[in-house]
């Protein structure tokens, strides 16, 4: 059965990750050393109080080593990371293909509705492993990456989340939390949306560190989703995540408090996305 | 060596993540061994962490980069003064126990890449340009801003046109304006030449007996009766020529006689003229003119000279007006071109010599000004050198000395009178 398939190939992958963890840890401790030495030849330096052409050549072999080290060491890391996603999504695909064969098997309806605790629980599991992006240097951010809008013919894949703007039954527009089944295909019971009523959530999160541009600024208007809850509404900015495990702290839109705005609540980078719509009538 | 202050190199604390304190998980992972295995719920808190120590890692890589390039760039900036200062030479000033490795690093860093590229060309071109200023610029020069050269450009392309006139200058006019010796020379007429048909016919009559003579040469070789034949010179030839010459006019013209001779000779005598009549009845002077030297063919030379004296006579009598010598040139195209030609170069020469008398007049002038322009700016200088005596005096809180502001009133007043030199 693929089940059984996929389980070994994970099986695998995750043997593979063991190795490659390992493989950084040893490349960590070698360059451990060097780093040392350029730490004791900055003190010389600056106890001597002057640069000799000696130093100078020395301190640029060693930063040299360095380099080459730290680059080695990104690889590994990197390496590592994209088995891990590499078996995020055999494993989701495991859940879809066990979802539907579970339709076929079992006899009982499967849940269709989730309790909420747990819902926001994986909402919020989902948030904090949106891999981060760490570019090499000279990278630029790629699109969807934090604040980095979708390019303009992206194409929404099925698995992907995005916020949607469904009408309610009552004629209200909202905009939700959603998850592509399939593009502009129609299934009874699911929403069948236009391309431009689906903005699609960021796929990376953005490094503060290595990429603020690719973050919303203070006092940018954005759709961001409420805490607890499943829905996007308007905010501003309030300031943005300083590192990268952080959340944004937005303000939202609220009639119900005094100056307009609600106080600075935490969200996701994951689920914050930027404001197209006009003015709400 | 530079002190720490003049480097431009920020020393980062260089330390790796922490990796027991930070990443739990990954700690725990690595502790254990490869049957225990990765849990799949461990994938998230893994990646989490494994993220933390990527994104240390490349911002160390950023900083070293950076570094590493400020470094090269420091020392290409150094390195290239001391291959100014030895000539190029590949030896650096260095102490010679880290010479060889300077050396190697150094021709690594050539065959490096586009980081050294520009920083090399752009110090190398600021060197021959602005040598005295290579010791400040260093520090300064480490953003690598490219340098505004324009307006040293600029007054360099300005300088020959501002600056000071050197005697050596004046020199050269005056030697420019002794000119026209060799004038007379140019515009010298050259007399008429032989007419070319002539000289051709000359030139061709040698030809021949040229061949002629080689041809005999060659069937007399042994006989050595060449000497004679071979010798023929110029002279002969002409003579030769003004024979076939003169046996070629007289059937054209019928008379070799100058018009003037025939008019005279006409107004003389009654009937037409018959030359051998005429020059019978005239029996005047020009006596070669008889019938019995019909046969032979007159000599062109002769009647001509007779023709300008008859024509000399009859102006002196006061028939004949003088007529304008130029007719006779009107005739010769060339030669009024050339006079016309002449004249022109005269007046062009005339022109240019009043133009330099002009320019040395102002040159020496100018180059009086200049002497009271220097003697000016020294004066500046020792009104200078007063003012800031007064103003230490000042500074130090005393009143100036009478000797002070005597020298100070005194180099104003020299200073004053020199501009009133310049400008008067």
């Amino acid at each position: 059965m693929a089940l059984v398939s996929a389980d070994s190939r994970i099986a695998e992958l995750l043997t593979e990750l063991h190795q490659l963890i390992k493989q950084t840890q040893e490349e960590r401790s070698r360059s451990e050393h060097n780093l040392v030495n350029i730490q004791k030849t900055h003190e010389r330096m600056q106890t001597e109080n002057k640069i000799s052409p000696y130093y100078r050549t020395k301190l640029r072999g060693l930063y040299t080593t360095a380099k080459a080290d730290a680059e080695a060491e990104c690889n590994i890391l990197r390496k590592a990371l994209d088995k891990i996603a590499e078996i995020k999504s055999l494993l989701e695909e495991r859940r879809i293909a066990a979802k539907i064969a579970g339709l076929y098997n079992d006899s009982e309806p499967p849940r269709k509705t989730m309790r909420r605790g747990v819902l926001m629980t994986l909402l919020q599991q989902s948030a904090m492993t949106l891999p981060l992006w760490i570019g090499k240097p000279g990278d630029k951010p790629p699109p969807l990456c934090g604040a980095i809008p979708a390019s303009g013919d992206y194409v929404a894949r099925p698995g992907d989340k995005v916020a949607a703007r469904v009408k309610a039954v009552d004629g209200d527009e909202q905009w939700i939390l959603a998850e592509v089944v399939s593009y502009s295909h129609a299934t009874n019971k699911r929403h069948t949306l236009s391309r431009r009523r689906v903005i699609p959530l960021p796929q990376w999160k953005a490094n503060p560190e290595t990429d603020p541009e690719a973050l919303f600024q203070k006092e940018q208007l954005v759709l961001a989703l409420y805490p607890q809850t499943t829905c996007f509404y308007r905010a501003l900015i309030h300031a943005p995540p300083q590192r990268p495990q952080d959340d944004y702290s937005v303000l939202f839109e609220d009639t119900s408090y005094a100056d307009g705005y609600s106080p600075p609540l935490n969200v996701a980078q994951r689920y914050v996305v930027a404001c197209k719509e006009p003015k709400k009538k | 060596m530079s002190e720490l202050k003049d480097c431009p190199l920020q020393f980062h604390d260089f330390k790796s993540v922490d990796h027991l304190k930070v990443c739990p998980r990954y700690t725990a992972v690595l502790a254990r061994s490869e049957d225990d295995g990765i849990g799949i719920e461990e994938l998230d808190t893994l990646q989490l962490e494994l993220e933390t120590l990527l994104s240390s890692a490349s911002r160390r890589l950023r900083v070293l980069e950076a570094e590493t390039q400020i470094l090269t760039d420091w020392q290409d900036k150094k390195g290239d003064r001391r291959f100014l200062k030895l000539g190029r030479d590949h030896e650096l000033g260095a102490p010679p126990k880290h010479g060889k490795p300077k050396k190697q690093k150094l021709e690594g860093k050539a065959g490096h890449g586009p980081g050294p590229g520009p920083g090399r060309p752009k110090s190398k071109n600021l060197q021959p340009k602005i040598q005295e200023y290579e010791f400040t610029d260093d520090p300064i020069d480490v953003p690598r801003i490219p340098k505004n050269d324009a307006p040293n450009r600029f007054w360099a392309s300005v300088e020959p046109y501002c600056a000071d006139i050197t005697s050596e200058e004046v020199r050269t006019l005056e030697e420019l304006l002794k000119p026209p010796e060799d004038e007379a020379e140019h515009y010298k007429i050259p007399p008429l030449g032989k007419h070319y048909s002539q000289r051709w016919a000359q030139e061709d009559l040698l030809e021949e007996q040229k061949d002629g003579a080689r041809a005999a040469a060659v069937a007399d070789k042994k006989k050595g009766l060449m000497g004679p034949l071979t010798e023929l010179d110029t002279k002969d030839v002409d003579a030769l020529l003004k024979k076939s010459e003169a046996q070629h006019e007289q059937p054209e013209d019928g008379c070799p006689f100058g018009a003037l001779t025939q008019r005279l000779l006409q107004a003389l005598v009654e009937d037409s003229p018959i030359p051998d009549m005429s020059g019978k009845e005239s029996g005047a002077d020009g006596a070669s003119t008889s019938p019995r030297n019909q046969n032979k063919p007159f000599s062109v030379p002769h009647t001509k000279s007779l023709e300008s004296r008859i024509k000399e006579e009859l102006i002196a009598q006061g028939l004949l007006e003088s007529e304008d010598r130029p007719a006779e040139d009107s005739e010769d195209e060339v030669l009024a071109e050339l006079r016309k030609r002449q004249a022109e170069l005269k007046a062009l020469s005339a022109h240019n010599r009043t133009k330099k008398h002009d320019l040395l007049r102002l040159a020496k002038e100018e180059v009086s000004r200049q002497e009271l322009r220097q003697r000016v700016r020294m004066a500046d200088n020792e009104v200078m050198d007063a003012f800031r005596k007064i103003m230490a005096a000042r500074q130090k809180k005393r009143t100036p000395t009478k000797k002070e502001k005597d020298q100070a009133w005194k180099t104003l007043k020299e200073r004053e009178s020199i501009l009133k030199l310049l400008d008067g």
